[in-house]
């Protein structure tokens, strides 16, 4: 239900011009950090350094695709703050599950 | 008789829409029932949950006096063990999510948009596909009352491995499981409606911090609604999944782990239980400050209190699970937790302490119900902190105790403010006012009839006698708490039927009252008693808290600006959404796909491609697939009304002195 | 409410009708995916805490795993969201032509996509012997990206639905059987695309069955009829995207297409989680 607004200045429309190039810019990287993330798996790397390369190379992914293509950045912060709640939470529960199920007491008796 | 919600009383003209095929007509029906089937009128809508939530408030209490009955005497045989799992389990079910829940929501629907300016709230289709989906899953938990299965009889927790197929075969877990999902879906719809109209429709002047308390409260919930649902969602369905194809995630035999439901389930059911209190507390920030003719004391405080009691629900759901083996860390983790969570729910009280405070006080109804409130909910908060303590509640789980705490936060907390509410909204809802001293009546008969029943419990509890068993020897020591208890039921019982029967009195043949029945604070009481369709014949510009009270009190400086604005406004007319029946039609389609997925038995014969249980819920997904795209294509232009320029009961009244 | 806006009045990123500037349907679609966060976090830390103590006779997901064909529809994805933004991009500039087309690639892609997890899951249950039942790490896996797949699904019928909605002509006086044309569009869609991965997956099978000669050849043979019919299909809807009729379709509803982007873009997020989590972990 928008209305007409105001006429775009003339920065916003060269704006909209490079946000073509953009999208197409980040989806390039994008592409190579998962081409990088296969190659990694098979390199004979130490457990806990490809557990935390792989996630952090993930989580640009994820902040990639989130502020650009989905437009965070050029948004209202309140978009932000209400995706970011659901994030934590739903991340702050697995965490807590996981660590729970970690815990010495709930290793179950017929565990390998 | 009920003509204060069916006619609306200042149409004007309505524009003609442009050619649409029959499939797009606009229904334009106000009265009778293709009125209230495409209804989306949120007030409308509120009425609609507000009479199936008191509905199955009835049904809920005659199942507590079935329970109450069968205990009442040692070794008892009203009703067999089976039965008496039948009814715990639909009596808390009932009680949670078909009575004190959508009588929550039909408060949201009828008074928030009201209070915060609006004229609906901002997707008037989604809001009524809500209600018709909760109404769904009302229908699936109950279907089984006139099916061989049975209702279901596994707990409202519904704990694994109890509800497997290898333990429960028969349809009625199903039924509670798919009766749940359609709720769930109801209420998460409803609550993004809830939190996009308090976000984005608010009246002009009205800062997030100057929106009435029980508004507050409301955002608060949808956004528990939102962030809780899910996981129970995911819980059904991973039982769900076990149960229909013989997946294993509550299977041991096979790797899986029937605690893990526990944990899922409770991520959900902590933060159900604030979704249960929160409203209620809102209303009587709404109700202190009305009868004490003083502010709430503390507003901000009270807010993020209410913001606080949210997010740490989140936190604290394994207080449930003390007793389940989780470790030391995991127990005092979640005790430390539980007992933090305390703090600002002292501070909600001791602000509504300080609101009374020096306050000018009216003993009328709905305050007495608002005191009752606080003296029950807080003696709940204490059996709760007693529970915060993981070794204590190492006796205290699973006994009466348990029963005595919720009820006390339930009974003596969500309902109370509930029925609070009712008698205070009432005059504004239907323009007639419950008398003082049949309402007053009726408030001791409830109060009195209360606490005798749980007040007993708490001895029970510490005394041994566990939940949910269906009698108990007679040389336990706990035959004169249960018959006590029995009989406050019934007195309670008896106040309910009061409360009930004057309410039902009051909307026929009540005092009539046409504006600000209580000299009250919030803009609510600006309009006309009952609201027109419209709600706001002008949009109201907003200066303070409490705006309808500084309105009051700023009389002409208010009544120019407003007469400019009006002007400004006069020659758009007022935007009215159009009626719709697709909400109705896909909520038909959800129903018949929850009757498949739960009620109909597999198909076992092998050269039947596509068997009863398969063919109902296509049949249910393609009604409901249809409905949402034809809703979809039917677009959201509405129409507009250009009402009378003088009222008769505008919200230009005198201020009363009472 | 039907004003005629020329190109590039309307603010995309700031609707003064509401409180916040935010549009109703970007803020509900946000809430929403605050949800689906958690939805889908319970779901994967179901999935994770079954990795924790595997039972003893768990197979070793890694000998099940193809890493190769899921980086590649990892790829996929992330092309089909490239595509939706510029779907986006392209309707806030009225650009109806550019609009069409990347919706059509981002469906496209979409179904390579789903037609990756079916191909996928086929050989995992008849090869692998890996089903939902047998075990636990069958049963969270194909739950979890079977719900990850079924939000795919959804998010293309919905594009699919957008892409019709598209045609819709801007004087329906004119055109009294264009509700009955959407619907015909909407089938006749859904049938080509359903056949077009069925045929694919087919020749796929076949060709690594028999090689690549015989196996094109028993293919041709076998999937004749299907084969023209999904020419046939194809024509029918080549012939249905050019309408000639003026459409009610610009930048006024691109706040619809944006709001259905969020959804894709959740849905390839959700999917970058899972490729790192369930996939990528097992081999390290």
């Amino acid at each position: 239900m928008s209305a007409p607004a105001h006429a775009s200045p003339a920065g916003e429309h060269a704006l909209e011009e490079s946000k073509f190039q953009i999208f197409v810019q980040i989806a390039m990287i994008l592409a190579v950090i998962t081409g990088v993330e296969i190659i990694m798996v098979y390199m004979p790397f130490a457990h806990a350094f490809l557990f935390w390369t792989l996630s952090i190379l993930s989580a640009v992914k994820f902040l990639f695709v989130i502020f650009i293509f989905m437009h965070l950045r050029w948004d209202r912060p309140l978009c932000t703050v209400i995706f970011f709640i659901g994030l934590i939470l739903g991340g702050g529960t697995m965490w807590a599950l996981l660590q729970l199920f970690g815990a010495q007491a709930s290793v179950p008796l017929s565990a390998g | 008789m009920a003509d204060a919600l069916v006619k609306a009383e200042f149409l004007g003209e309505e524009e003609k829409g442009t050619t649409k095929p029959f499939v797009l007509w606009r229904p334009t029906a106000k009265t009778g029932l293709m009125g209230w089937l495409t209804t989306v009128d949120h007030k409308r809508i509120g009425f609609l949950y507000g009479i199936s939530a008191l509905f199955f408030f009835l049904v809920g209490g005659i199942e507590a006096l079935l329970i109450r009955l069968q205990l009442a005497v040692p070794n008892n045989s009203i009703l067999s063990a089976q039965q008496y799992n039948e009814m715990f389990t639909m009596h808390a079910t009932t009680m949670i999510f078909l009575a004190v829940m959508p009588l929550s929501a039909a408060f949201f629907n009828f008074i928030m948009p009201l209070q915060i300016g609006a004229r609906d709230v901002a997707f008037p289709r989604l809001n009524a596909f809500s209600y018709w989906v909760f109404l769904a899953g009302a229908i699936v938990l109950n279907i089984g009352w006139l099916t061989s299965d049975g209702v279901p009889n596994g707990g409202w927790f519904g704990y694994t491995p109890l509800t497997t197929k290898a333990f429960s075969p028969g349809h009625d877990i199903d039924m509670w499981v798919m009766g749940l999902q359609l709720l769930g879906v109801a209420s998460i719809a409803a609550s993004l409606n809830f939190i996009t109209t308090i976000i984005n429709l608010r009246a002009p002047g009205m800062t997030m911090m100057r929106m009435p308390v029980f508004t507050w409260m409301t955002l608060v919930t949808a956004f528990l609604l939102i962030l809780a649902f899910p996981a129970i969602t995911i819980a059904l369905v991973e039982l769900m999944f076990d149960r229909l194809f013989g997946t294993n995630f509550f299977e041991a035999s096979n790797g899986g782990m029937p605690v893990l439901w526990t944990h899922l389930f409770w991520v959900f059911g902590h933060p159900e239980v604030y979704i249960l209190i929160l409203p209620g507390m809102g209303i009587i920030s709404e109700i202190l400050p009305t009868f004490s003719r003083k502010p709430l004391f503390g507003y901000p405080i009270v807010v993020f209190s209410g913001a606080s009691i949210g997010f740490l629900g989140f936190g604290v759901w394994a207080h449930h699970m003390f007793t389940t083996g989780m470790g030391t860390m995991g127990n005092t983790a979640f005790a430390l937790a539980t007992m933090t969570i305390a703090v600002p729910t002292g501070v909600k009280i001791f602000n509504w302490i300080g609101t009374l405070w020096n306050g000018h006080i009216s003993m009328r109804t709905p305050m007495m119900f608002a005191l009752g409130f606080i003296w029950t909910f807080m003696f709940g908060g204490f059996s709760g902190i007693m529970h915060a303590a993981a070794p204590a509640d190492y006796q205290q789980h699973n006994s009466y105790f348990v029963v005595a705490h919720f009820h006390y936060v339930l009974i003596g907390g969500s309902v109370f403010a509930l029925l609070a509410g009712i008698h205070y909204w009432f005059p504004l809802m239907f323009g007639r006012r419950v008398s003082e001293f049949w309402g007053k009546l009726s408030f001791w008969v409830i109060f009195i009839g209360f606490n005798v029943t749980f007040f007993p419990m708490h001895f029970l509890g510490l005394n041994g006698m566990p939940r949910r068993t269906f009698t108990y020897d007679s040389n336990m020591g706990w035959n004169s708490g249960n018959m006590v208890a029995t009989i406050g039921a019934f007195t309670l019982g008896v106040g309910i039927a009061i409360y009930f029967g004057v309410m039902i009195y009051t909307f026929f043949r009540g005092e009539r009252v046409t504006s600000d029945a209580w000299d009250g604070r919030t803009l609510e009481w600006s309009l006309p008693h009952p609201p027109p369709e419209y709600n706001f014949r002008v949009t109201p510009i907003v200066h303070a808290r409490d705006d309808w009270w500084y309105e009051k009190h700023h009389r002409s400086e208010v009544a120019k600006e407003r007469s400019e604005h009006a002007k400004a406004e006069a020659s758009h007319g007022i935007h009215m959404p159009f009626q719709s029946i697709y909400p109705f039609i896909a909520g038909v389609g959800v129903l018949i796909g929850g009757i498949g997925i739960s009620l109909v038995d597999v198909n076992t014969d092998p050269h039947v491609l596509i068997g009863k249980k398969l063919a109902t819920c296509l049949v249910g997904f393609f009604i409901f697939l249809t409905a949402v795209y034809l809703w979809a294509l039917e677009g959201n232009e509405g129409y507009h009304l250009h009402p009378e320029q003088d009222s008769h009961s505008g919200g230009g009244s005198e201020p009363k002195h009472h | 409410m039907s004003s005629n806006a020329a190109a590039g009045t309307i603010d995309h990123h700031f609707d003064p009708t509401t409180s916040t500037g935010v549009p109703n349907k970007k803020l509900l679609m946000w809430l929403f995916l605050a949800s689906d966060c958690m939805f889908f976090g319970c779901l994967i830390s179901t999935h994770l805490i079954y990795r924790l103590h595997p039972p003893p006779g768990t197979p070793a997901a890694k000998d099940v795993f193809s890493i190769e064909l899921t980086s590649f529809s990892t790829f996929i994805l992330l092309m089909s969201s490239l595509m939706m933004a510029l779907a986006v991009n392209a309707i806030q500039k009225s650009n109806l032509k550019s609009l069409r087309a990347s919706l059509l690639m981002t469906i496209f892609f979409g179904c390579i996509f789903l037609g990756c997890q079916v191909y996928e899951f086929n050989n995992f249950v008849l090869e692998k012997h890996l089903t939902i039942t047998n075990s636990i790490l069958g049963t969270t896996f194909f739950t979890l990206t079977g719900t990850h797949g079924t939000h795919v699904a959804v998010g293309v019928l919905w594009l699919l639905l957008m892409y019709v909605r598209s045609f819709q002509p801007r004087e329906m006086d004119k055109h009294p059987w264009w509700f009955i044309r959407n619907v015909f569009h909407v089938v006749v869609a859904i049938g080509t695309i359903l056949l077009g991965m069925n045929v694919v997956i087919e020749c796929t099978r076949s060709l690594q069955a028999h090689g690549f000669a015989s196996g094109l050849a028993a293919f041709g043979q076998a999937y004749f009829l299907r084969l023209v019919a999904l020419a046939v299909g194809a024509g029918v809807l080549m012939r249905l995207a050019r309408p000639g009729y003026a459409v009610a379709f610009d930048e006024k509803n691109a706040i619809d297409v944006e709001m259905m982007g969020l959804y894709w873009h959740f849905v390839d997020i959700v999917w970058i989680v899972i490729f790192t989590a369930v996939y990528l972990l097992e081999y390290i």
